[in-house]
C-alpha cells in the first residue's frame, strides 16, 4: 500500500522533503513506517523521534488523515492504502 | 568569626537592599528557612514582597517595590541555570507579577556575591545601579534617560570602561510608564507585566553588574556526576539536541498550525492557511545567520538574525521567537517573517513585551474593522487585518505613548477596552490584565484552566500547553484536568524558584515537579530535600502568590476566560468546533480548588491548606477576606 507522509523542521531535513510517497506492505502499523524510515535515514532519523538514552519515543502526536495518535500510546495503529501521515514536531517546549 | 543565616551552599546567603529614595545601600541576609521553603528566585521574591508591599498601592507609585533574584542554581553548570528574575507588583495586572530572562545577568550577579537585589523608593533624578563584587553604588543617569536599551546598554560598557559587565535597562516605554514596558538585558526580555513601568516610575534606567567571584559547590564529584547525566540527556532528547538548536521556539508554528492551535487575527480563528511564510523552517532559510544560547546551555536555541529587504534592511534582532510572531505576525493577520523580526527588534529596543504589543495592535485592528475605533481615534490609520506595514510604525507610537492610538494602546488591552466601551472588552483577549499568548485555550482544555487561573494572568508560564499538544495526556477532555493544572503549576514554579528555562521541560518534567530537579537542589545546596518536600515547597510558593492576588480583590470571579473562547467555538481548521464553555471551565475550577485547598465558591486559600503549608501569618490575614 501506498501512504502520504507529511514533515516538518529537523524530520523534514533529515528526508529531505516535505511530503513523501512512501511503499509498506499491506497491514503495515505506524510501528512500520517508523521502523521503515529509520531503516531509509538511519540514527539521523532516529534522533528526532526518539530519547536516545532510554530508546523510547518522546511525545509527539501524529497525525493520520485528521485524527491524532500519540507516540507514546498508539504506536501500533494500523495504516491504510492512500493514508496522510503527518508526523508533528517532537517538541514538548514552548 | 560571624557566622552566615544561611548555611546552605549555593546561595550566595545576601541581597542587597537599594532605597533609592534615601540612596541608602544595605546587604541582608538569606536564612536557612527561607531557603528551605522558598528556594529562591520566584519564591524567595514572592514571600519578601508579599511582605513589604502592602495590598492596593500604586504599582506605579512611590510604594511598590522591586525585586531581581536568582536561584542556588544560577552560575553553576547545571544546563539553563542561566536566568534572572524580576518580581513586583505589576501596573498591568495589579498582583504580584515575576518574569524571567535568560542571558548572562544572572550568573553575573551571583559572581558579585548577592542572590539578589530589592529595590524601593523613587530616585529625585535618573540613576543606575552598580555593583562592582562588593562596590554598590549608584550613578547619575540623567545623560542615559531616553536612550533605547541598545543605546544605553553600550553606553553604560563605555563608561564603566568594561565588556564584561552585564547590564539590565529600560528603555524610552519604561520611562513613558507604558504598563507592559520590559527590561532587555542583552538582546533578553524580562518582559511580561510592565515591570519595566515599575523601574520608570523609581527612575532607575538600569542595573549594572559585574562580578569574579563563583559559586561554591559542597561535593564537586557528586557535582560532576550529575552534570554528567544532564548533559547526556540534553544531548539524548531531540528537542534540546536536535529541534531547539536548529530552528529555536519559532518551530512552533508548524506544531500549533497543523493542529489548529495557532491564533489568527485577534483569536477569530486559530489556523492560519498562510502560515508558512512565519515558520520556523522559512525564517531559518530567510533570516537566521547564527545560533546563541545562553549561559551554561547546551540548546542554543537563540536565533541570530537578519533582516533582508524592506524598510527594515539590515536590521539586526536576536530572534524573533515563537511568540513574537504569533502576536506580530499572526495575530494581526500577516505573514511576513522580516516585518516579525524587524518589529521584534523594535519592541526590545524601545523596551515594550513584544506579546502585549502585538496583541494590542490586533485588538485595536478588530476594533476599527468592527467600527468601535474611529479614523479620529486612530490618528488617520486604518488600521485592518494584514497591514503589515503598520506594525513598526504601531509599536514606535504604542513605545512612546504617541497620538490617541498610542496613548491607548500603551494602558494594555484591558484598560484600553475600558476606555473604549462599546462591548469592546469582548475583544479584548486577556485574564486579568494580561493577554493570551499563543497556544490556544479552546483546543487544550488543562491549558485553558492554567490560562484562567494563573496568578499572573493568561501566562503560558503557569499552566503549560505541552502535555495535551504532545499527547501526552488526552487532549479533548476536561476529565481529570485539574490535578494535572495544579501539578503543572508546580513544576512550573519550582524551575522558577531555582531558576532554570521551561523550555526543556521534557527534561525536567513534564507533567509534575521531579527526582531530577530534587537532585539538582540537593547537589548545589547540600540540603537533603525529598521529592514530597520540594513539592509542598512549590505549593507554598502558589499559595503566596494566590493569597497576594486575593488581597488585591482577585476571586473565582476573575479566573475565566474572555467571552470569545467561552461562547465561539474555533471556526475552522483541524481543532475546528472546539470551546471551553462556561459550564466547561466552572466544572474545572471546581475540581481544581477542591485538589488545592482553597474555598471552592471564593477561590481563596482555606486556613486549613495555609497552615499546613506553614503559613501562619498569611492564614491571618485571608481571614478578613
Ligand atoms: S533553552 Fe534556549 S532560552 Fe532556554 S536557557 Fe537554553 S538557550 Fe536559553
Amino acid at each position: 500500500m501506498n501512504i502520504t507522509l507529511k514533515t516538518f523542521a529537523t524530520i523534514r531535513d533529515v528526508v529531505g522533503a516535505a511530503t513523501l510517497s512512501i511503499e509498506l506492505p499491506t497491514g503495515a502499523r505506524l510501528s512500520d513506517l517508523f521502523a521503515h524510515l529509520t531503516h531509509t535515514y538511519g540514527k539521523n532519523f532516529d534522533r528526532q523521534v526518539r530519547d536516545q538514552l532510554t530508546g523510547a519515543y518522546v511525545p509527539f502526536l501524529i497525525l493520520v488523515n485528521t485524527t491524532p495518535y500519540r507516540s507514546t500510546h498508539d504506536i501500533e495503529t494500523p495504516l491504510h492504502d492512500g493514508d496522510v501521515v503527518t508526523i508533528m514536531v517532537p517538541f514538548d517546549g514552548g | 568569626m560571624h557566622k552566615p543565616s544561611c548555611t546552605y551552599v549555593g546561595y550566595a546567603g545576601k541581597y542587597l537592599r537599594v532605597d533609592l529614595g534615601s540612596g541608602t545601600i544595605t546587604e541582608h541576609e538569606l536564612t536557612n528557612s527561607l531557603a528551605e521553603q522558598f528556594i529562591g528566585g520566584v519564591g524567595i521574591a514572592a514571600r519578601i514582597l508579599y511582605d513589604a508591599i502592602l495590598p492596593g498601592i500604586d504599582p506605579l507609585g512611590d510604594d511598590n517595590k522591586l525585586m531581581f533574584f536568582t536561584g542556588p542554581l544560577e552560575g553553576t553548570m547545571i544546563p539553563t541555570a542561566s536566568r534572572i528574575g524580576l518580581y513586583g507588583k505589576s501596573p498591568l495586572t495589579n498582583s504580584f507579577f515575576y518574569s524571567s530572562a535568560g542571558g548572562y545577568f544572572g550568573p553575573e550577579l551571583k559572581f558579585a556575591g548577592y542572590d539578589g537585589i530589592l529595590i524601593e523608593g523613587v530616585a529625585s533624578h535618573p540613576v543606575y545601579l552598580f555593583i562592582d563584587n562588593n562596590i554598590v553604588e549608584l550613578r547619575d543617569a540623567s545623560h542615559l534617560w531616553g536612550m533605547d536599551t541598545n543605546q544605553v546598554q553600550h553606553a553604560i560598557a563605555d563608561e564603566l570602561g568594561s565588556e564584561e559587565v552585564r547590564i539590565a535597562a529600560i528603555g524610552p516605554a519604561g520611562e513613558r510608564l507604558v504598563r507592559f514596558a520590559c527590561v532587555i538585558s542583552g538582546c533578553r526580555a524580562l518582559g511580561r507585566g510592565g515591570l519595566g513601568a515599575v523601574m520608570g516610575s523609581k527612575k532607575l534606567k538600569a542595573v549594572a553588574v559585574r562580578g569574579s567571584g563563583g559559586v561554591s559547590i559542597p561535593d564537586m564529584r557528586r557535582m560532576r556526576a550529575l552534570l554528567d547525566d544532564l548533559f547526556a540527556r540534553f544531548s539524548a532528547h531531540p528537542a534540546t539536541s536536535e529541534i531547539l538548536p536548529r530552528y529555536g521556539t519559532p518551530v512552533l508554528v508548524h506544531a500549533n498550525n497543523e493542529l489548529g492551535l495557532f491564533g489568527y487575527r485577534n483569536w477569530q480563528d486559530e489556523y492560519f492557511p498562510q502560515a508558512e511564510g512565519l515558520s520556523g523552517e522559512t525564517m531559518r532559510k530567510k533570516i537566521v545567520k547564527r545560533d546563541k544560547s545562553c549561559f551554561a546551555c547546551p540548546a542554543r536555541c537563540s536565533k541570530f538574525s537578519i533582516v533582508g529587504k524592506g524598510m527594515t534592511e539590515g536590521c539586526t534582532v536576536e530572534g524573533p521567537e515563537y511568540e513574537d510572531i504569533f502576536s506580530l505576525g499572526s495575530m494581526c493577520g500577516h505573514n511576513d517573517i522580516e516585518v516579525v523580526a524587524a518589529a521584534e527588534r523594535l519592541c526590545d529596543d524601545i523596551g515594550i513585551d513584544a506579546i502585549e504589543a502585538g496583541v494590542a495592535i490586533a485588538f485595536a485592528m478588530e476594533c476599527y474593522e468592527r467600527g468601535l475605533l474611529s479614523l479620529s481615534e486612530t490618528d488617520g490609520l486604518e488600521v485592518r487585518f494584514g497591514r503589515a506595514d503598520l506594525i513598526v510604525p504601531l509599536i514606535k507610537k504604542i513605545g512612546l505613548r504617541e497620538g490617541r492610538l498610542g496613548n491607548l494602546l500603551a494602558e494594555g488591552v484591558k484598560r484600553a477596552a475600558d476606555r473604549i466601551g462599546k462591548g469592546a472588552d469582548r475583544f479584548a483577549m486577556q485574564n486579568k490584565g494580561l493577554t493570551f499568548p499563543g497556544h490556544s485555550a479552546r483546543g487544550l482544555p488543562g491549558f485553558a484552566l492554567g490560562y484562567a487561573t494563573g496568578p499572573r494572568g493568561a501566562s503560558h508560564h503557569d499552566g503549560r500547553p505541552t502535555g495535551e499538544r504532545t499527547g501526552l495526556v488526552k487532549r479533548a477532555t476536561i476529565e481529570g484536568k485539574a490535578e494535572y493544572t495544579a501539578r503543572i503549576n508546580h513544576l512550573m514554579v519550582l524551575l522558577d524558584a531555582l531558576i532554570l528555562c521551561h523550555l526543556p521541560e521534557g527534561i525536567w518534567g513534564p507533567l509534575d515537579v521531579s527526582e531530577l530537579l530534587v537532585r539538582c537542589i540537593n547537589t548545589t545546596t547540600g540540603m537533603n530535600m525529598t521529592l514530597q518536600q520540594a513539592t509542598t515547597a512549590a505549593e507554598r510558593i502558589w499559595n503566596v502568590m494566590r493569597a497576594f492576588a486575593v488581597r488585591e480583590g482577585y476571586r473565582r470571579e476573575h479566573d475565566r476566560l474572555p467571552p470569545r473562547f467561552m461562547e465561539e467555538p474555533i471556526p475552522s481548521g483541524p481543532s475546528k468546533g472546539m470551546v471551553i464553555t462556561r459550564q466547561m471551565l466552572d466544572a474545572m475550577l471546581d475540581d481544581y480548588y477542591t485538589f488545592r485547598g482553597w474555598d471552592v465558591k471564593t477561590g481563596i486559600p482555606t486556613r486549613q491548606k495555609l497552615l499546613e503549608l506553614g503559613l501562619e501569618d498569611i492564614a491571618e490575614d485571608m481571614g478578613k477576606y
